[in-house]
């Protein structure tokens, strides 16, 4: 395959910028003013809950929506069909003809991203292979199920060899088998040098795979950093507390700034410098423990004080 | 180049379906069916025998029209005449009731119709001829003349005019209808037959039109719907992916006539004639196959582009409807008003109509069949289509980029007059 006009950034350089882009639909401010640096080689995670202003930053990204204000620029000159040429972009909701054959939508989806038809059906047929969907090559996508839809999406993505990699929500509708198989995928071709946005709402996956992080709320971006640096933000410890017979902790804890109940135990985060210790002497006085980690926070808490955070200084702008 | 690997798919997907292979092979079969299955009915009705009774009160009818309707069957190649006459006597009853016995075998069927000659033919010129259904009339075509040409041999051979004379005097004029061509030139004009053959290739341009157009409409909606459309556009701009769906549609549609329009010249090759009508396409000048061409694609293009504009608007083919309205008008339109431009091809109102875009494919390409136009309105037609049709590409890419990605709410005419206002 010809290879790309243009010369990318060292690794660790932006490859892709965002600068102040904002859009709106009618009246409804989707973005607002946002700006990225995608550093080259990472995996990073554009996190956000749903409705936050993710897929229209990255419809914008694309060139598929034109902004209302700001600029997107890849490998240092402002996006055009040469560098869209160089982005692979797996949408929100899959996006495939029903009525075709797999490998041929595959090789389709190729081609138009410049690969020649020979080779691009030569990638088509290597790529099901390697998505366990060898014997489904010359199926209709309607025969297939949803998850194996995924994976064929999936597929098309990354068949054209792009520098980047915009996924968004790319494990939704998959077992957890074909997550580890797609996750494994995802680190081999950055291990090829490849950088890939990883867009979720799903923290934990982001977590364990990604080494930037952006949140973005409201259309508004709140954080933005390596995984270090925005944990370190967030000096705060973050407790988990279970009791025998179900009971609860009691209301008025000093220094809890949010507390949760979530998959059988309480996960209360500390208010920044507060010690866990003196709180546990006030939990065992509201029944008998079963029970009591300290820890750093995830990531979901940190970006659940974030989004607080956020709201509350934008006004309590509870969107 | 993307917009050719969009081209190919688009033709490739709609080619292989069952459906247009069966539309394929149905179509000349179905125009066949049209053509042959008459011309089959109309023979079979042709060689049926056909017994008329008659009551001749003159006496001098009986013979020579028994012969006369040999000769005329012989004439149209036939051993004998397919009608028998039978006589109804008079011997021993009246006039009435012969005529009577006449109708009661009309009425029972005995007989076909029921021919009554007055026993004074020669000068009063009467017949009454009884019929039990219209569908006998036919037979009146065949009787009328053939009693005629008796009177006539019977006042003929009356005034004692000689023999040698009788065939001058009873000769008819002979007819040849000529088409005076755009340069003065002159072709033989094919009357009916002509205006068949313009009709069927004026059929073709609808159907192209009609199904085609509306397959884009379809094939919009469902790249919308499937969101295909957005790892489309993440590849290619909105204005390459609308002309690479187009230009695919057509290019399966233009297969599709291609076919037929050979499977009908075949046919027409073959002869097929049924009773007097003929299939004759020597009338086809070049300009009325450029003609068919120029307006079969233009015609396309344009409702396909404003097909494809109104899909990108809307989320399924219910949400279309409502603009299907206008653009269906423009296409019942023309055949509302053919007839029209058929009686006065040249008129100020034919004209004025046959070079308004939206049906001057089916209105003006009538005309260049029935009486060639000034090249100058077939030329002005054509640069009014090429206008039409990029305003049509503007307004429907401009639909395009801001629709396709447009989900929710069923559009209105409003939100489709705010978007072509965006800039």
């Amino acid at each position: 395959m010809a290879q790309s006009v243009l010369s990318l950034p060292p690794p660790g350089a932006p490859i892709l910028s965002v600068r102040g882009v904002s859009k709106s639909y009618g009246s409804v401010e989707a973005v607002r003013d946002v700006s990225l640096e995608i550093p080259r080689g990472s995996i990073y995670g554009f996190l956000g809950p749903n409705g936050a202003g993710k897929s229209t930053t990255i419809r914008i990204t694309m060139g598929i929506l034109l902004p209302d204000r700001g600029e997107v620029a890849f490998a240092g000159r402002p996006l055009d069909g040469a560098g869209r040429d160089r982005i692979g972009y797996l949408p929100e909701e899959r996006g495939l003809y029903r009525k075709m054959k797999c490998a041929e939508q595959l090789a389709f989806f190729a081609e138009l991203k410049g690969v020649p038809r020979r080779e691009a059906l030569a990638r088509a047929a290597q790529w099901m292979d390697r998505m366990g969907l060898g014997d489904w090559k010359g199926r209709k996508i309607d025969e297939l199920s949803k998850g194996m839809q995924q994976k064929v999406q999936f597929a098309a993505t990354f068949l054209f060899e792009p520098d980047l990699v915009i996924l968004d929500e790319p494990f939704s509708g998959l077992d957890p088998l074909n997550i580890e198989l797609l996750r494994e995928i995802i680190l081999e071709q950055r291990a090829r040098g490849r950088t890939i946005i990883f867009s979720t709402h799903m923290l934990a996956e982001a977590e364990k795979i990604c080494d930037h992080v952006c949140l973005i709320d409201g259309g508004v971006k709140i954080l933005d950093g390596t995984l270090d640096e925005v944990r370190n933000q967030f000096p705060q410890k973050s407790v988990r507390v279970a009791y025998e017979g179900g009971g609860e902790p009691p209301p008025d804890l000093p220094g809890v700034a949010l507390r949760q109940f979530e998959e059988g135990s309480w996960r209360l985060l500390l208010e920044p410098g507060v010690d866990p210790q003196p709180l546990l002497d006030r939990l065992r006085a509201a029944g008998r423990i079963s029970l009591f980690t300290a820890n750093r926070p995830a990531l979901g808490e940190i970006f659940l004080a974030a989004v607080h955070g956020g709201r509350a200084t934008a006004g309590g702008d509870a969107r | 180049m993307r917009t050719w690997a969009v081209i190919r798919r688009e033709y490739l997907e709609r080619v292989r379906t069952k459906g247009f292979i069966v539309g394929t092979v149905l179509g000349p079969l179905l125009m066949a069916a049209f053509i042959v299955v008459p011309a089959l009915v109309a023979g079979s009705r042709i060689g049926e025998q056909r017994t008329i009774g008659i009551v001749d009160a003159s006496g001098v009818v009986l013979e020579p029209l028994r012969a006369r309707l040999a000769d005329s069957g012989r004439e149209k190649g036939r051993d004998a005449s397919r009608y028998t006459l039978m006589p109804v006597s008079l011997d021993g009853r009246t006039f009435d009731a012969g005529v009577a016995e006449l109708k009661r075998m009309v009425q029972e069927e005995s007989v076909h119709s029921g021919l009554v000659i007055a026993a004074d033919f020669p000068t009063s010129r009467a017949v009454t001829f009884y019929v039990k259904s219209v569908a006998a009339m036919s037979v009146k075509d065949d009787l009328r003349p053939a009693l005629n040409e008796v009177l006539r041999a019977d006042r003929f051979k009356e005034k004692g005019i000689p023999e040698e004379l009788r065939e001058f005097l009873a000769a008819g004029t002979e007819w040849s209808t000529l088409n005076i061509g755009g340069e003065g030139q002159e072709t033989r004009a094919g009357d009916e037959s002509a205006f068949a053959v313009a009709i069927i290739l004026i059929m073709m341009i609808y159907m192209m039109v009609l199904m085609y157009g509306a397959h884009t409409l379809q094939a919009v909606i469902e790249e919308k719907s499937s969101r295909v459309v957005e790892v489309l556009l993440s590849s290619m701009s909105p204005g390459s992916l609308m002309l690479g769906k187009v230009l695919g549609i057509g290019a399966a549609g233009l297969t599709q006539t291609a076919i037929w329009t050979a499977a009908f010249f075949v046919v027409s090759q073959q002869g097929v004639s049924i009773g007097s009508f003929k299939l004759d396409t020597s009338f086809l000048t070049p300009i009325i196959w450029i003609s068919f061409l120029m307006y079969f694609l233009l015609g396309f293009f344009l409702y396909a582009l404003l097909y494809a504009g109104v899909g990108a608007m809307c989320n399924t083919i219910q949400d279309s409807q409502q603009f299907n309205f206008p653009l269906m008008m423009g296409l019942v339109l023309p055949m509302l008003l053919l007839s029209l431009v058929v009686e006065a091809p040249g008129s100020p109102l034919s004209v004025g109509l046959s070079l308004f875009t939206l049906i001057s494919p089916v209105l003006m390409f009538m005309r260049v069949c029935l009486q060639t136009p000034p090249a100058w309105q077939i030329g002005l037609s054509w640069l009014l289509l090429l206008l039409s049709i990029w305003l049509a590409a503007r307004a429907a890419g401009k639909l395009f980029r801001l629709g396709v990605l447009m989900y929710g709410a069923s559009p209105t005419w409003g939100t489709l007059v705010r978007a072509l206002r965006q800039p």
